[in-house]
């Protein structure tokens, strides 16, 4: 059951970076690398704050703006300087990596005794069971801290995606999503679409950056190599969010990346769990996304060679 | 109302593929005029449209436009005097959002988009009522995604976006040549109404000679990056199609001279 606990809390952390690649590879139609230095800068910011003493709040918002300001200088590079999306996100993921281990001096960042978002959750818990460490849920044991960080982790994730919707919904919001959908018509509607592109950059790796530094405070460190294979990951949620719920309304398709992201990363606990090496993870996770990538192209070209079989 | 002086546009200057699209263009359209463009392919009509639309700086010249100096105006900021429609269809609106989103989009054209709702009572009041007019039974639709209709009445939904708020001017670049003839026949019926109803000055590039003949009240005739014929009035109102044809028949033979006369002069002298 820990275990399980476990795996829905990452989930649900990792569910931000979900939404983040969603909005960047989906909405913007934007393959942005930057998520792989955004989301340790997020980690770094709000590690090395908390282990000066900041408030946990104050220091996680600090690591929401570090990667929204990340993803800004994506956004710049590509529009004001016409560098090729790819390389325009390579170039920053990769000064990231300096610029994070200039933020934390070293490689690693332990949060062991600080005050965090976790400790903050598991006083509200004993407070709220009267000091009991552990609850029975159905009849299985759950630890009170675990338990209150699952719930908390679940609160800030819908009020996230509730407010993600309803920024889409607004005419800022539609705006952006019409940069991704024709940049061409939304030019011609008076709409600078350089400056889209760069707010859409900046709240994705925002997004990326909270998930990391959620992450840090759940895991109980910051390192540098943490962002390593996170856009695989969160296309891959998106992906399986897609595949569970459709890509209709946009309202679905916020539950389904958050749904694929859970559901991700419980797949991924059970087959670590019946002796998949860890080292075979990311490969799998690549293959994984692969197959996903190419299985609609696949399955049509099936479809139609099986029709010409039957007229003739 | 708009005014042109003498722009000119070479792209990929210095290179084998250099083309000399604008080449001195001057033109001067009165507000409310209903001006008719056509030319031979390469002829720069699409070029010229484009050029007022600012989806690329001429090399030089001037544009004026509603008394604003709009020639270094990148084109969002020309698009809040300009109304556009494109001659594919798939350009002028987002597939993958609802007509109402896409309405609401255009209802916005040059103002500020911020954190407002952006289907406001206010905005969707009327959307039935507007897009009942186009007479194509979308208004039961409003929620459905945009890709999932037809060309045509994805060309008469741009229009009506184009003309929401009303521009000072209307662009259309073949907005019917990639549509079955009746579609093209009602998008241009569209066209015609709303241009009449709210006096816009509107200028049609075309490659249709029955529309150069029966829309309009003045035509231009463009030929290797130049006006070549400029009708107006009377002289407009007379033109049969066979008059139009007789016309690009002598700008055929033009050509046809200017290469045996090279020829000859090649024969002659190399």
């Amino acid at each position: 059951m820990t275990l399980l606990v476990g795996a829905w809390t990452i989930g649900l952390i990792l569910s931000l970076l979900a939404l983040g690649v969603f909005i960047s590879f989906r909405i913007f139609d934007f393959p942005d690398i930057t998520t792989e230095g955004s989301i340790t800068t997020g980690a770094a910011l709000t590690a090395t704050l908390l282990a000066r003493g900041v408030n946990p709040v104050l220091a996680t918002a600090t690591g929401f703006c570090g990667g929204a300001l990340a993803g800004m200088a994506t956004g710049v590079l590509h529009t004001k300087f016409h560098i090729n999306s790819l390389l325009a996100g390579i170039l920053v993921m990769t000064a990231l990596y300096s610029v994070n281990l200039h933020i934390m001096g070293k490689s690693n960042v332990p949060l062991l005794s600080e005050t965090t978002l976790a400790t903050y959750a598991e006083h509200l818990g004993t407070g709220v069971t009267g000091g009991a460490t552990s609850l029975n849920v159905f009849g299985w044991e759950v630890g009170t801290r675990d338990a209150a960080v699952l719930i908390l982790i679940f609160l800030v994730i819908a009020l996230v995606g509730g407010a993600l919707y309803v920024f889409f919904r607004t005419n800022l919001g539609t705006a952006m999503r019409a940069t991704g959908d024709n940049a061409q018509m939304i030019r011609a509607l008076g709409v600078n679409v350089s400056n889209m592109t760069i707010i859409g950059l900046a709240l994705a790796n925002g997004l990326v950056a909270l998930s990391g530094a959620l992450l840090a405070q759940y895991q109980g460190f910051a390192d540098v190599q943490m962002g390593i294979g996170m856009v695989v990951w969160g296309l891959a949620s998106v992906i399986i969010g897609e595949a569970l719920i459709g890509t209709q309304a946009l309202g679905l398709t916020i539950i389904g990346a958050v749904m694929g992201s859970v559901l991700f990363r419980l797949l991924v606990a059970i087959a670590l769990r019946a002796g998949l090496d860890p080292n075979d993870l990311k490969l799998i996770t690549a293959i994984f996304v692969f197959v996903a990538l190419i299985l609609p192209n696949l399955l049509g070209s099936l479809k139609k060679s099986t029709g010409s079989v039957g007229h003739a | 109302m708009l005014e042109i002086k003498s722009i000119t546009k070479t792209f990929n200057p210095g290179t084998p593929n250099e083309v000399r699209a604008l080449q001195g263009v001057d033109l001067t359209i009165d507000e409310g005029s209903f001006v008719i463009v056509i030319g031979t392919n390469g002829s720069g009509k699409s070029t010229l449209l484009n050029a007022v639309a600012g989806t690329f700086l001429v090399d030089t010249g001037t544009i004026r436009l509603a008394g604003n100096e709009v020639t270094r105006w990148p084109e969002h900021r020309r698009a809040t005097l300009i109304g556009r429609v494109f001659q594919n269809p798939f350009s002028g609106t987002a597939p993958h959002m609802s007509i109402a989103e896409n309405l609401a989009l255009a209802a916005r054209r040059g103002h500020r988009r911020g954190l407002g709702w952006a289907l406001r009572t206010d905005v969707t009041s009327d959307m039935q009522e507007r897009v009942r007019r186009l007479g194509m039974s979308l208004e039961s639709r409003l929620d459905n995604a945009i890709g999932s209709l037809s060309g045509g009445q994805r060309q008469a939904l741009t229009l009506l976006m184009a003309t929401w708020l009303k521009p000072q001017l209307l662009l259309l670049d073949e907005h019917t040549a990639a549509l079955d003839p009746k579609s093209a026949d009602q998008v241009i019926r569209i066209s015609e109404e709303i241009i009449a109803r709210d006096q816009l000055t509107t200028l049609l590039v075309t490659h249709s000679m029955q529309q150069a003949v029966n829309l309009g009240d003045r035509l231009i005739m463009m030929h290797r990056g130049r006006i070549l014929h400029d009708l107006h009035g009377a002289e407009k109102r007379r033109l049969r199609v066979d008059d139009l044809l007789a016309r690009f028949e002598e700008v055929r033979r033009g050509e046809l001279l200017d290469e045996t006369a090279a020829q000859m002069l090649q024969r002659m002298y190399v």
